[in-house]
């Protein structure tokens, strides 16, 4: 039993890792809160008690240097009585970074950096007399150490005393090229013993340890100078310092030799042994009641103002996301053999229409798809994270961003509660985290451009998260200066990604989307802040990744928002079926906002793009496939077609057959097999027939941007050749070309 | 086969409430029935899983550990072992758990992958005799007197006998019951091993210096054995006593643990023995383990007294059962009699020396040893 087993270490050491990171994170927040309420007790406790907890952690997996700094920190944070000054946050945030290198380089077993600088900070902030009140030092690291005599050695002190002997405190430096610094000391008691009494030593006879200040206590007939001779033995002892600590005279001398020359002045202490004795009586008293204010204040107030530090609730189950992946994997399989099974029962129903047995098959199937739909949802449940995982670390980014560029920034948070899946939030996680350094970069003004526009000092920047329908929506908004439609549009125009005579075409919304265009984002922009050689394009590819979108609102002088919508899971969606020339697509239920049937002759031809009147309003219709081949015949044809909605932009897809609505597993496919971004997925059917899942926000990008210079682009339909296609059914049924 | 010992575990780091379990279900009849990460969900989990032994983590957001000990004294008394960190804060609450009934403490670990035979071991005995100990009334701890300036001890008076104490599990209770009760005239002195890490034993001397008549001094080198004084042994060390020709003093050393222990009890019983003789008394009390019992022996045989503290009111009846059954103690004395008893042998001493003795030299410990 008494082994830990090595692949527990590392189990634990993991565990540990996680674990620290939170703590981190919630030291972060916390000093955040104390930054902005400096002197709030409750704050400071709190951050005492994460650290105390990561003190305790790091000792427990071995990692004594981060446990070490953890606990200095805690101390001075103990100290703490009333007051607490804004230093602190500073001295918290400083630590918080020197905790996480030290974390990354545990784990990737690199040299330590150093934590020094930090230490620094702590003990300034613990000596600092305004942070703290006068306490008696525990230790000095002063030249020579004061010695603790011990009682009996006081009461030997004081016996001598009475004989009419002067008692002296020496001190010898042994020489730092003595060898053998405790045959040093041997001398030196030898020495003295011929001419007086040894009282007492430090470090104390028989101790291994190797110190190279040597005291002595001795009790002696002769004078300070005459003893400093017997001590001065070359190459062993470089210095001597001798203070005679008692005389028996009633107005004693107290004599002081440093070095070589000794030099003498008097001190009125007289019966020593009394003295010390008094003193160290309060020396034993005052501690205690130091440390009582530090402990007193907790009981009253505690219910009060206590609150959890965010923390995981109990009873949770640390899994790798793999694992679940696993799981969910084969849900999609039983969902694929669900279909199967019910496309066998309908022949079966159709092919013996009196058979009894079909109402029992009918009863187990709603009964499996029940289960089925449930075990779908829970595991889907299980994926879902809160977006505050993600949303947690934006408050320190945000202030150390707005630091940096001398700016005022509140961040406020909302729904943060809001669930995600785990692989969508850890994409978004990138793209994000630009747009908010962009917010605070670049879309909130300086001061006293602030000033100038009437707005508060003190930007503010949202940071927000719903769900809508069966998407989830992260909205960065700020008031700041807001994106200027016209520069925008100068800009594209220099840049060649717009022709002059377009750009007036196009409304506000268009012209802003530009700014996600590769290629828009200029050089110079590049800073520390937000630069990093990403765009906003990077920010458009990856939601695109994801079947997601972005797109940005903004008011000249008022601010700007950056809407991201993203699908709540990747896995598994509910599809609609269609035809487009006797293939089988599907795109997600949710973006379908209306299915309509027209003509071929309902659509017209409105500057090179065609265009259906749906009610009263005009909407443009992107063809998936090829138009009819004979325009005459043609015209009568019937087509459906499908509204989606995708930002504030509507657009119809013509499409020849709707074939139903259906619950599809994706399967990614790779990126050899579709080379193209229309698609986004692929699907297999209950028959065993493969469905192309196509990205809706990639056919609106290309509808758009295609739009104004194909010639005749409208009639070649968007969708693939055959050639492609039958690429991707045979990759998605798992085959390989 | 006994059914395991379910134990709760109690701890905001989330760390601690996987390594504890870890720790414990390495012994087989130990089983973690529980883990909370605050007092609320503690308390809620002591009704549900209804655990013999709570290990309590005293530094938790939310309901901490101490509100949190003092509702589980009031509502379900379950032993608790609270697991306590390192800091001086952390001694003097840990304290303060163990004055408001907390079985015993253990510190945490350290260098797990390291040190896991000793945390292991001292984790599961501590687990295991908690789940044995039966609930033993103590009187309400008692409250810090704000004592009017005590007398500085004249180093003249030496003691009448010297009164030594061994003591482990459940000791910071007992010891703040019975030594309050002395007064700060008691003739002897007292040198007291409780098993204690160290850190912990100055934060205790403190405590109890603020609530007795006699003073209470965390042991130094060189200190004197004064009459009316209490030293008690800082952790990690051993102490021993010693008689010099002006004055009897503790003197403490790093030598290797014994019986597992360091201060060992066994030290200074044998200690004093050697050095007092029949001045000696050796008082062996509550806690775990034989440590002191051999010691026991040895000042019996050298013709000092020799005190077991009762079974009854030992929280864990093993070092005094370990001397009891082997014939070492004089005699067995409940708690709440322990005060009298002492004071009754030291101020005995002092007449009979003074008798006996007429040459006076009855004011001096130092008779014994002839």
């Amino acid at each position: 039993m008494s082994q830990f087993p090595d692949e527990r270490a590392a189990e634990l050491k993991e565990l540990f890792f996680e674990t620290a990171l939170e703590l981190l994170q919630s030291l972060n927040e916390e000093t955040l809160k104390l930054e902005k309420q400096p002197g709030d007790l409750e704050s400071v406790r709190t951050i005492r008690r994460i650290v105390h907890t990561l003190k305790g952690d790091s000792a427990a997996v071995g990692y004594h240097e981060l446990s070490e700094l953890a606990h200095e920190l805690e101390d001075a944070l103990a100290l703490e009585g009333g007051g607490a000054p804004t230093a602190l946050a500073e001295v918290a945030f400083a630590a918080a970074d020197t905790f996480s290198a030290m974390l990354s380089s545990y784990r990737d077993q690199t040299k330590l950096p150093s934590a020094e600088p930090v230490r620094k900070l702590i003990r300034k902030m613990a000596r600092d007399p305004k942070t703290r009140k006068p306490r008696i030092p525990k230790t000095k690291a002063a030249s020579v150490p004061e010695v603790n005599w011990t009682e009996y050695e006081k009461l030997a002190m004081q016996a001598a005393l009475q004989q009419g002997k002067k008692v002296y405190h020496i001190t010898a430096q042994i020489d730092p090229n003595c060898a053998m610094p405790i045959a040093a000391q041997q001398l030196i008691l030898k020495a003295l013993a011929e001419n007086g009494e040894v009282l007492g030593t430090r470090p104390e006879p028989g101790s291994a340890k190797n110190a190279m200040q040597f005291q002595l206590l001795v009790a002696s007939d002769q004078t300070a100078e005459d003893l400093t001779v017997k001590c001065r033995i070359p190459t062993v002892i470089s210095q001597v310092r001798i203070e005679c600590i008692g005389t028996p005279a009633p107005k004693p001398a107290q004599k002081e030799m440093a070095g070589e020359v000794g030099t003498e002045h008097l001190s009125s202490q007289s019966p020593v042994a009394q003295n010390e004795e008094k003193a160290e009586a309060k020396i034993v008293a005052e501690p205690v009641h130091e440390t009582e204010p530090a402990l007193t204040p907790q009981p009253p107030d505690r219910e009060a103002t206590a609150k959890p530090i965010p923390a995981l609730p109990e009873n949770v189950l640390r899994v790798d996301a793999e694992r679940i992946d696993i799981v969910l994997n084969l849900v999609g399989e039983l969902i694929i053999g669900k279909s199967m099974l019910q496309q066998a029962i309908n022949e079966f129903a159709a092919r013996y229409p009196k058979e009894a047995m079909r109402g029992r098959f009918a009863d187990a199937m709603a009964f499996q798809s029940r289960v089925l739909n449930d075990l779908q949802r829970s595991v889907m449940k299980v994926r879902m994270v809160p977006v505050e995982q993600l949303f947690r670390r934006f408050p320190r980014m945000v202030r150390d961003v707005a630091k940096q560029c001398g700016k005022q920034v509140d961040l406020v948070l909302n729904g943060q509660d809001t669930a995600l899946d785990k692989s969508l939030l850890d994409a978004i996680a990138e793209p994000l985290t630009h747009l908010v350094r962009n917010a605070v970069g670049h879309g909130i003004e300086s001061d006293e451009e602030r000033a100038r526009s009437g707005k508060p000092a003190v930007g503010t920047i949202r940071l927000q998260a719903y769900h809508q329908g069966n998407q989830v929506i992260v909205e960065i908004s700020d008031d700041g200066r807001g994106i200027d439609a016209q520069k925008v549009r100068t800009r594209a125009i220099e840049r060649g990604l717009l022709k002059r005579e377009q750009a007036s075409q196009l409304g506000e919304a268009d012209i802003l989307d530009l700014i996600f265009r590769p290629g828009f984002s200029t050089a110079d922009e590049i800073t520390e802040i937000s630069g990093r050689g990403v765009g906003l394009d990077v920010v458009q590819s990856v939601l695109h990744r994801l079947k997601g979108t972005v797109h940005v609102v903004s008011h000249s002088g008022q601010g700007s928002t950056f809407r991201l919508q993203l699908p709540l899971t990747l896995a598994i969606i509910k599809a609609l079926l269609f035809r487009v020339e006797e293939r089988l697509y599907a795109i997600p239920l949710n973006a379908v906002a209306e299915i309509a049937r027209a003509h071929e002759s309902d659509i017209h031809r409105v500057d090179n793009c065609e265009v259906l009147q749906l009610r009263d309003r005009v909407l443009p219709v992107a063809r998936l496939g090829r138009p009819p081949e004979d325009r005459l015949e043609g015209r009568s044809e019937r087509v459906f077609v499908l509204v989606i909605a995708t930002g504030e932009r509507k657009l119809g897809l013509l499409v020849n057959a709707i074939e139903g609505e259906e619950e599809l597993v994706i399967k990614a496919l790779d990126e050899q097999t579709a080379e193209t971004d229309l698609v986004s997925g692929a699907s297999i059917l209950g028959n065993g027939h493969v469905v192309l899942i196509l990205n809706l926000a990639a056919i609106v990008e290309r509808f758009a941007n295609s739009r104004p210079d194909t010639a005749g682009g409208p009639g070649m339909g968007l969708l693939l050749s055959h050639s492609e296609r039958a690429r991707f059914a045979q990759s998605a049924v798992g085959g390989r070309p | 086969m006994t059914p395991p010992i379910r134990v709760l575990v109690v701890d905001d780091s989330a760390l601690m409430r996987k390594l504890i379990p870890q720790i414990l279900q390495s012994d087989g009849s130990i089983q973690v029935v529980g883990t909370a990460m605050d007092g609320h969900f503690g308390l809620k989990k002591i009704e549900e899983v209804k655990p013999q032994v709570v290990t309590l983590d005293l530094d938790m957001p939310g309901m901490g550990g101490l509100d949190m000990l003092k509702e589980i004294m009031l509502r379900h008394p379950v032993p608790v072992i609270v697991v306590s960190s390192h800091s001086t804060q952390g001694a003097s609450v840990t304290l303060q758990a163990l004055s408001m009934g907390a079985f015993d403490f253990v510190a945490k670990p350290i260098d797990v992958s390291a040190n896991m035979p000793e945390i292991a071991r001292e984790l599961i005995s501590k687990i295991k005799a908690a789940a044995q100990s039966r609930r033993v009334a103590i009187a309400a701890p008692i409250e810090a007197r704000k004592q009017s300036q005590k007398p500085i001890l004249e180093t003249k008076t030496q003691a009448t006998r010297i009164v030594a104490i061994g003591i482990s599990t459940g000791g910071p209770q007992a010891l703040q019951y019975l030594l309050p009760q002395l007064p700060k005239n008691f003739p002897g002195t007292i040198v007291i091993v409780q098993h204690m890490p160290e850190g912990f034993t100055e934060m205790f001397s403190r405590r109890l210096e603020e609530i007795c008549a006699i003073t209470v001094k965390e042991a130094q080198s060189g200190d004197l054995l004064l009459a009316g004084r209490a030293l008690i042994c800082p952790g990690n060390r051993h102490i021993k006593v010693k008689r010099l020709p002006m004055g009897d003093v503790a003197v403490l050393n790093d030598e290797p643990r014994v019986n597992g222990h360091r201060p060992s009890v066994d030290v200074l019983f044998k200690s004093v023995a050697e050095e007092f003789g029949e001045k000696s008394i050796a008082m062996l009390m509550t806690g775990m383990g034989e440590d002191g019992a051999q010691g026991l022996g040895v000042v019996k045989a050298a013709g000092g007294m020799t005190i077991a503290q009762s079974e009854e009111s030992c929280v864990v009846f093993g070092m005094p059962k370990a001397a009891i059954e082997r014939g070492y103690a004089v005699r067995v004395i409940p708690l709440d009699a322990l005060s009298n008893t002492l004071q009754a042998q030291c101020m005995h001493d002092r007449k009979v020396g003074s008798k006996t003795e007429s040459e006076d030299r009855g004011r001096s410990a130092g008779v014994g040893k002839n």
